[in-house]
């Protein structure tokens, strides 16, 4: 998905227009948004209701939150649970209107474009509550759309939050301490790194590229050039994997990653959960038999 | 007493076609400082990496300890562990000696590997974190550190395992000067402490001021010169036969001078 | 093509979570012999490459999103069991860290991404490239396997949302997860990533492998080919095996659907098929439980048999290959060889 969405708006220096330097503040724009998920120390590290839980049981809080959010069939219900998304980012101490504007302009946005055409006449006939022609927009087609986008919207928002007040290191532990095999976890830590030194890579390359060249280049240069240098990101990034496997053999490395902090689930943890499944369960009630469709 | 390193016509190549090194014959005594140093390309660091079991012979054979350092033997856990800790190696590049999310953790990921419990563990970074000054980086991420802070982690983060025989690549490549005069005194301190210690390096003067032995390796993989710096460094013709050094010369009217030197820093 | 949370039903994405348990056992089974013990920078490289390029993406109308992946390009470099393992750490990274999905639909993404698309890719590079390819052909297929890769991939994509209106419904017959049918999805998905995703995906790997090859050819030696048996039959079979999982969902009765039921949510009943149906149909015994004489089952059947076609000549092709790599031919099935 392309956060940057919501960050081209203050992507700096409006400068020379034109594709290539929309492409490089797009990039740009991603990798800052990546940047920020991946090293969130601050906010993670803060007071809050989501950040003094318990790495596994926030994970477990997602799939339970998507699955439940899965089986809810009317729109009203959906609605409830982005309210409820929202105000657990309040009790987190994340603002909730960048909170909201971060996820909307993001999954929701892309939800919204990916299924626009389902609320107009051409996919789904019915009742026209904008005429638009052949485009216009059905009462049952905005339902639809609706019902998807809330879907979505609550799921992103859920999801968005955990990442946000949960630090990266406690997540890989969390996965470890639920059975997630070493050496995937090994990977995953590893990935995390070599996307940051990628993204940097790339940052970098445009930089250099933009500081050497005065004109714009032919299209088939700038193709060739990317070409290039993702080819040299490539093979430098491969020998600097070998060269960190080195490094971690060189400190005994044996297949496995231990670590010194232990998780303990305290009582707030179990009552979260105990609350959550209660929650999913009366949600899905409400569902059925207030709302049936 | 056995050495601690024996080379017996150790060779390593990449594939049939890229030899890193032919034929080398080496000993190297626990306590001994040995400064190995070549041009770039001439095998310094594929050297230093058969000698922690990272790269192995493909003819020739290597013991370390009495024991031959195959790959094979090092899949024995407890050889493994036993080698693992007894021989620590400081990377050129810190960043990629860096891999773990917190100074902490960086320092505790050695002695947690040997199978050390956390009371132990927890002891050592903390000891280690006093004795190179590094207490205050603890909690750091180690990207967020300057080239200086990087290589003390990086040393730090050997130094827990307690090793007794350290190997180190460009150990004052990208160090500024501070750092490089505190480096040589950590080399001292070593000496003292009876640690052995292998440099791979191209800083003559380094290597020179710091070890009691100089090995030079030739652009063809080979030893071509093996004893004290003064006498090494003596050979000038030999010097400038394996490009570690080179003439300039220049003119003053009808006078010609000629001023071998190294540099500090290789060109490209 | 990645799929987030909220555009598949339950029915649908439990089978899909559930199928790929099992290939992410073998898959990591199969690169612990394959890779010895360097696998893991080098799986978090390809991870994080990947996860780079599928970040740039842009929403299709008419299905989810579309992007490169470059899943062929690691399969090509690492292998295709590698490719299976990378995308899917990148898919599991993009879940957490973007958050807008896939946990629910982890297993359609990695099912999409990270096993049909280095699957085909490879298979299809492998098969043009042949034995010992010279530098431009190397390309060629590269390309080739790349472009039909993530169509195939983008195709069931397609699929699984065009199944949804099918599988989950309001009283009043409108969908409740992706809205699109089949009639729509499926040309949507492919169409996109035809026109313009597959081309950029074939253009870099095709750059990559390029570069590469001039540069440093070990890293293109040719991997040896998996055995695709076990895990195929089993995915495939859970894929095909989803319609009439879904159908008896609550609400639809097995065995009601028509024809004219099927031309309505479709939008058209292929031809083909339809000719298979009733051949099926025609040659269904009397005393036959009248489920059986149902056109979908005859729809059904031709799916498996056109796929158990293209699977059987996938696999003949693979086993002649590996069976060219490997020293004295074997006498029983190909050798995994490393």
């Amino acid at each position: 998905m392309i956060p940057a969405l919501a960050h081209i708006a203050d992507a700096s220096p409006r400068g020379r227009g034109g594709v290539r330097s929309l492409a490089r503040r797009t990039a740009d724009a991603i990798g800052h948004a990546v940047a920020e998920v991946l090293e969130n120390d601050e906010l993670a590290g803060g007071p809050g209701l989501m950040q003094a839980l318990d790495p596994r049981v926030k994970l477990a809080s997602i799939l339970v939150f998507a699955v439940t959010a899965s089986f809810v069939h009317s729109l009203p219900v959906l609605v409830v649970l982005v309210l409820a998304t929202m105000g657990l980012a309040a009790a987190s101490g994340v603002s909730v209107v960048s909170f909201s504007v971060k996820v909307w302009s993001s999954a929701g946005l892309f939800a919204l474009l990916a299924c626009a055409p389902s609320a107009t006449a051409w996919i789904t006939p019915g009742p026209v509550l904008i005429p638009l022609g052949p485009l216009s927009i059905t009462a049952p087609g905005l339902l639809i759309a609706a019902r998807l986008v809330a879907r979505v919207i609550a799921g992103a928002g859920f999801g968005l939050l955990v990442i946000w007040t949960t630090r990266w290191t406690d997540l890989l532990r969390a996965l470890s301490a639920l059975g997630v095999p070493d050496l995937v976890v090994a990977t995953l830590a590893m990935t995390q790194k070599q996307i940051m030194s990628l993204l940097r890579t790339v940052e970098n390359m445009h930089l250099a590229r933009e500081s050497r060249m005065l004109s714009t280049g032919s299209a088939r240069e700038n193709r060739g050039w990317v070409v290039d240098r993702m080819a040299f990101v490539a093979r430098r990034s491969m020998k600097t994997a070998d060269d960190v496997y080195d490094a971690m053999l060189a400190r005994g490395f044996s297949g496995s990653m231990p670590s010194l902090v232990d998780l303990r689930a305290t009582a707030r943890d179990w009552a979260w959960m105990a609350a959550g499944v209660a929650t999913s369960v009366l949600v899905l009630g409400i569902d059925r038999t207030v709302f049936p469709t | 007493m056995t050495a601690e390193f024996v080379l017996s016509g150790a060779g390593h190549s990449y594939g049939p076609a890229i030899r890193a090194l032919d034929g080398i014959d080496l000993t190297v005594e626990a306590g001994e400082h040995v400064a190995v140093v070549g041009a770039n390309g001439s095998g310094k660091s594929t050297l230093l990496k058969m000698l922690d079991g990272l790269a192995f012979c493909t003819s020739g054979t290597i013991t370390a300890a009495g024991r031959p350092l195959t790959e094979e033997a090092l899949e024995d856990p407890a050889f493994r562990r036993e080698f693992r800790s007894r021989v620590g190696f400081v990377f050129q590049d810190a960043d990629v000696q860096l891999f773990c999310n917190t100074v902490f953790d960086e320092l505790a990921f050695g002695p947690l590997q040997l199978g050390l419990d956390h009371e132990d563990v927890r002891s050592r970074v903390a000891e280690v974190a006093a004795s190179l000054r590094i207490e205050r980086l603890l909690d750091r991420a180690p990207y967020t550190l300057s080239g200086g802070e990087k290589k003390r982690v990086a040393i730090a983060s050997v130094l827990t395992m307690r090793p007794q025989v350290l190997l180190m690549d460009e150990p004052t490549n990208a160090l500024d000067p501070r750092s490089q005069v505190w480096l040589l005194d950590v080399l001292d301190e070593w000496k003292r402490a009876g640690r052995t210690v292998v440099i791979a390096t191209h800083d003559l003067s380094a290597a020179a001021e710091s070890c009691d032995r100089m090995i030079v390796l030739s652009e063809e993989h080979r030893v071509v010169a093996d004893g004290t710096p003064e006498e090494v460094l003596a050979q000038r013709d030999l010097l400038l036969g394996v490009n570690l050094i080179h003439q300039h010369s220049h003119r003053h009217g009808a006078d010609r001078h000629v001023h071998p030197h190294a540099h500090e820093h290789e060109h490209a | 093509m990645h799929i987030p949370d909220g555009y598949l039903g339950p029915q649908t994405y439990a089978v899909l979570d559930a199928a790929i348990v099992p290939i992410w056992m073998i898959a990591g089974a199969r690169i612990k012999k394959a890779l010895k013990a360097r696998q893991v920078p080098l799986m978090a490289l390809a991870a994080a490459f990947s996860f780079v390029t599928m970040m740039f993406n842009v929403p299709v109308l008419g299905g989810s999103t579309g992007h490169a992946v470059g899943a062929v390009l690691i399969a090509i470099l690492l292998g295709p069991w590698a490719a299976v393992v990378a995308v899917s750490i990148a898919l599991v990274v993009q879940a957490l860290v973007f958050a807008d999905g896939g946990i629910t639909a982890i297993g359609a993404n990695v099912v999409n991404m990270a096993v049909i698309m280095p699957f085909t890719g490879f298979y299809l590079y492998r098969l043009v490239a042949g034995d010992r390819p010279g530098h431009g052909r190397r390309i060629v297929a590269a390309g080739i396997g790349a472009y039909v890769g993530i169509v195939a991939a983008s195709i069931a994509a397609g699929v699984e949302f065009g199944l949804q209106p099918l599988l989950a419904h309001t009283a009043s017959g409108q969908p409740l997860y992706a809205p699109y049918p089949l009639a729509v999805a499926v040309p949507a998905m492919a169409l996109e990533h035809m026109l313009f995703f597959g081309p950029l995906e074939a253009v870099v790997t095709m750059g990559i492998v390029a570069v590469l090859a001039r540069q440093d050819s070990a890293l293109l030696e040719m991997k040896p080919a998996a055995k695709p048996l076990r895990w195929l039959w089993g995915a495939l079979a859970g894929l095909i095996l989803l319609t009439p999982i879904g159908v008896l969902s609550p609400g639809t009765a097995w065995g009601e659907w028509s024809a004219a039921q099927l031309k309505s949510v479709l939008g058209y009943v292929p031809t083909g098929l339809g000719k298979v149906g009733s051949l099926w149909t025609a040659s269904v015994p009397a005393y036959a439980p009248p489920f059986i004489a149902n056109p979908l089952v005859g729809y059904l059947v031709a799916a498996v048999l056109g796929s158990a076609l293209v699977v059987g000549v996938t696999w003949v092709v693979g086993k002649l290959l590996s069976r060219k790599d490997d020293t004295p031919a074997p006498t029983g099935p190909p050798s995994d060889a490393a």
